[in-house]
């Protein structure tokens, strides 16, 4: 565990001027976007080895995922283009082709890949993903202490007086 | 169309009624319901995993699914059946891709994800631009189609039959919002999926329970004989074949009205969760295409070629008469019923999700943040969507009554999906993971996706010189479906809008975007309200301290 957030914790990393159209508008109104919260040192978060294992760890499984049902779906693509009288040969039974087989193996891999995903997700992932975000939230927390009374958090227009 | 008189069908009008006053009457209670911004547009994200699973699939699966894929299944054989697998597979990339990350970075519409980190004004203004033609596209499809099929099962009017669809999907937007368009596309979706098991337990009952029948009897009612169970005989250009899957699977992650409902569950969990139900419910239904599509070859044989009508949209209403006793029998004519108020519940529950997904763009990406610069209040915003969702209804209907019932819809909902695929698909996802992206890139990037998708489809050989010509306008160029080449297009246009500008904003809030996309640390909190009542206000503000850091 390496202490990164020192310097500009309380910062705001994204928005020194606070223009994206959140900031404190978007507590009142709701009309704009997806409310901002500069209160989060959001380069430490990045940076926290939680963060990187939740990342590291998911990429390590959807990327390969993605690679695979791309590759076995625009095989099975390709094949239905380029050779469709192999496609068209009889499987095991007649009637039944091998374009058919390989058109139902999509589905089964479509169930297949997402139940496993949802499995690694619920038990690996979450855990993962909620130990980043407590360990991003303390980091936030921490500055709170040097601000004078009557400043929140919450108000990022006074989080990091310039 | 000897099987369908051309006069009113009472009983599929009665059965049509009965489900529009069920939807109607939810409408009624949910209007009563939603109180903010968040309920109108996000359901107030209180929908589980499985009531949006069921929403999603009622949001997906349009009438050219239940309709026409059974039609090209019946017309072509195995190519239609592509179809089925390339809508389903699609489902793979928004759960791996973009589901969860929607969930926990976005509010209302997607422009929120693309416009995090950059330039509110021109990123909204450009994901705005994108829905907009997405929704636009797939709306007057919806309409036409929904015309044509009900003026054929029905036997009410064209121009009525579009003017009633659009009516009705004002009605439940202005009314209930996000909480009435779940619940449409939920009953729909229990409508769909039970039409479908019963229609193919018949089917199967007729061949002898075994599917493998279907395959051999419907290769012998097919004049093709063995071509039929082969790829090749609708699509015939390989290359073609390959542009339309890449179009498919990367579309589905683009089609806004779709990534929207990511938007109205309590958080990634729900949104996850969510996609494995759609993915059951929408694969189910896909494999069942088969008995539709290769029953009604089996069952109606060759004969019924000229009664399913040009692109086959009436070859599952005729199996239904077909097994439910014949045409002129009770039990024909009430699965005919059946099957028609099931494809209109079809229809209204897609052009409810694609005009709340378009008003989304109108009042809160281009009135709310564009114009007043998130300065106008939430009961101003959900006004202005209410306005925008009855002027896009009329215009939509507008069209659809000039245009006719002629107008050719097939290549707009293709163009939708090459749209979604090529503009806004590259954009968000890059958004998402890439730090160097930028205002300029996602601007250039949407911009490129969206022309040139169009540009391509207006010089593909089907839209001009015309339907029948051979090749295309331009001698070089003759694919169908755009997406092989858009597509690449639409990530180049990306790229190279990102390495002209530099815009360090837009990288160092990368990092919030980046974390809260995969923790969901300061994702949007719920409201409380959910599908059928509203949860305990202390828990719910305890649960909002539990994601948003507290002071």
């Amino acid at each position: 565990m390496t202490d990164t957030h020192g310097a500009g914790a309380a910062r705001d990393p994204g928005r020194d001027e606070g223009t994206t159209g959140a900031g404190p508008l978007s507590a009142e109104t709701g009309a704009a976007g997806p409310e901002h919260h500069p209160e989060i040192d959001w380069v430490a978060a990045e940076r926290s080895p939680e963060f990187r294992e939740l990342v590291r760890k998911r990429r390590s499984f959807v990327v390969p995922c993605t690679i695979f049902f791309l590759v076995w779906y625009f095989g099975f693509i390709v094949l239905a283009g380029y050779a469709p009288d192999f496609m068209g040969r009889e499987f095991l039974v007649d009637g039944l082709t091998v374009g058919y087989v390989l058109a139902l193996s999509q589905f089964v891999m479509v169930w297949g890949l997402s139940a496993w995903y949802l499995r690694r997700a619920d038990r690996e992932f979450d855990p993962l993903a909620e130990r980043a975000a407590a360990r991003a939230r303390e980091a936030g927390d921490r500055p709170r202490r040097f601000r004078r009374d009557g400043e929140t958090a919450a108000d990022p227009g006074r989080v990091a007086p310039q | 169309m000897t099987y369908l008189a051309a006069d009113v069908n009472e009983l599929a009008l009665s059965i049509f009624g009965v489900v529009v006053a069920i939807t109607l009457i939810v409408t009624y209670f949910a209007s009563k319901r939603v109180a903010s911004a968040t309920d109108f547009w996000a359901a107030g994200r209180g929908l589980t995993g499985v009531q949006n699973g069921f929403a999603i699939a009622g949001d997906y699966m349009s009438a050219a699914s239940f309709l026409g894929i059974a039609g090209l299944i019946f017309l072509f054989g195995f190519d239609g059946f592509l179809y089925s697998v390339g809508f389903l597979v699609a489902f793979l990339t928004v759960l791996f891709l973009l589901g969860e990350r929607m969930r926990n970075s976005g509010k209302y519409t997607i422009a929120d994800v693309l416009s995090f980190r950059m330039n509110e004004r021109p990123a909204r203004a450009a994901a705005a631009l994108g829905t907009l033609s997405v929704a636009g596209f797939y709306l007057i499809a919806q309409m036409v189609g929904a015309g044509v099929l009900i003026n054929a099962l029905v036997g009410i009017g064209f121009e009525l039959a579009v003017i009633l669809t659009g009516a009705f999907m004002i009605i439940y937007i202005v009314a209930g919002g996000m909480l009435a368009t779940s619940w449409v596309q939920i009953i729909k979706a229990v409508l769909l999926m039970s039409a479908t098991i019963v229609l193919s337990l018949f089917v199967l009952g007729k061949v002898g329970w075994n599917p493998i029948d279907l395959f051999t009897e419907a290769r012998a009612q097919s004049p093709e004989g063995d071509a039929y169970l082969k790829p090749g005989l609708f699509l015939a250009s390989p290359i073609d074949t390959v542009s339309l899957g890449l179009g498919l699977v990367l579309g589905t992650a683009g089609l806004p009205h779709i990534l929207m409902r990511f938007f109205t569950v309590p958080d990634a969990k729900a949104a996850r969760s969510s996609v494995m139900w759609a993915v059951i419910l929408i694969g189910g239904f896909y494999v069942m295409t088969t008995c539709l599509g290769f029953g009604a070859r089996a069952i109606l044989g060759e004969g019924a070629t000229e009664a399913v009508g040009t692109g086959g949209n009436l070859a599952a209403p005729l199996l239904a008469e077909e097994v439910g006793g014949g045409a002129g029998t009770f039990g024909g004519d009430l699965f005919l019923a059946i099957i028609a108020a099931v494809a209109f519940a079809t229809i209204l529950a897609v052009v409810a999700g694609l005009v709340i997904s378009a008003s989304g763009a109108v009042a809160h990406d281009v009135w709310s943040n564009v114009i007043r610069h998130g300065r106008d209040s939430e009961r101003e915003e959900v006004w202005v969507a209410k306005i925008a969702a009855v002027s896009i209804g009329a215009i939509a209907i507008a069209i659809a009554v000039i245009g006719g019932s002629g107008l050719n819809v097939s290549f707009m909902v293709g163009l939708a999906f090459a749209v979604a695929a090529s503009a806004i698909f590259p954009a968000l996802l890059l958004a998402l993971v890439w730090r160097s992206f930028n205002t300029s890139g996602a601007v250039t990037g949407v911009l490129v996706g969206v022309f040139s998708s169009i540009a391509l489809v207006i010089i593909s050989p089907t839209v001009w010189p015309g339907p029948d010509s051979e090749g295309g306008a331009l001698g070089f160029y003759d694919l169908a479906n755009p997406g092989i080449v858009s597509i690449p297009l639409g990530f180049i246009g990306c790229w190279l809008g990102t390495m002209l500008a530099r815009e360090t904003k837009a990288e160092r809030t990368f990092d919030e975007l980046y974390v809260r996309s995969e923790t969901g640390l300061g994702a949007e909190a719920g409201t409380g309200l959910t599908l059928t009542g509203r949860r305990d206000a202390a828990k719910e503000s305890a649960a909002v301290t539990a994601t948003i850091p507290h002071p």
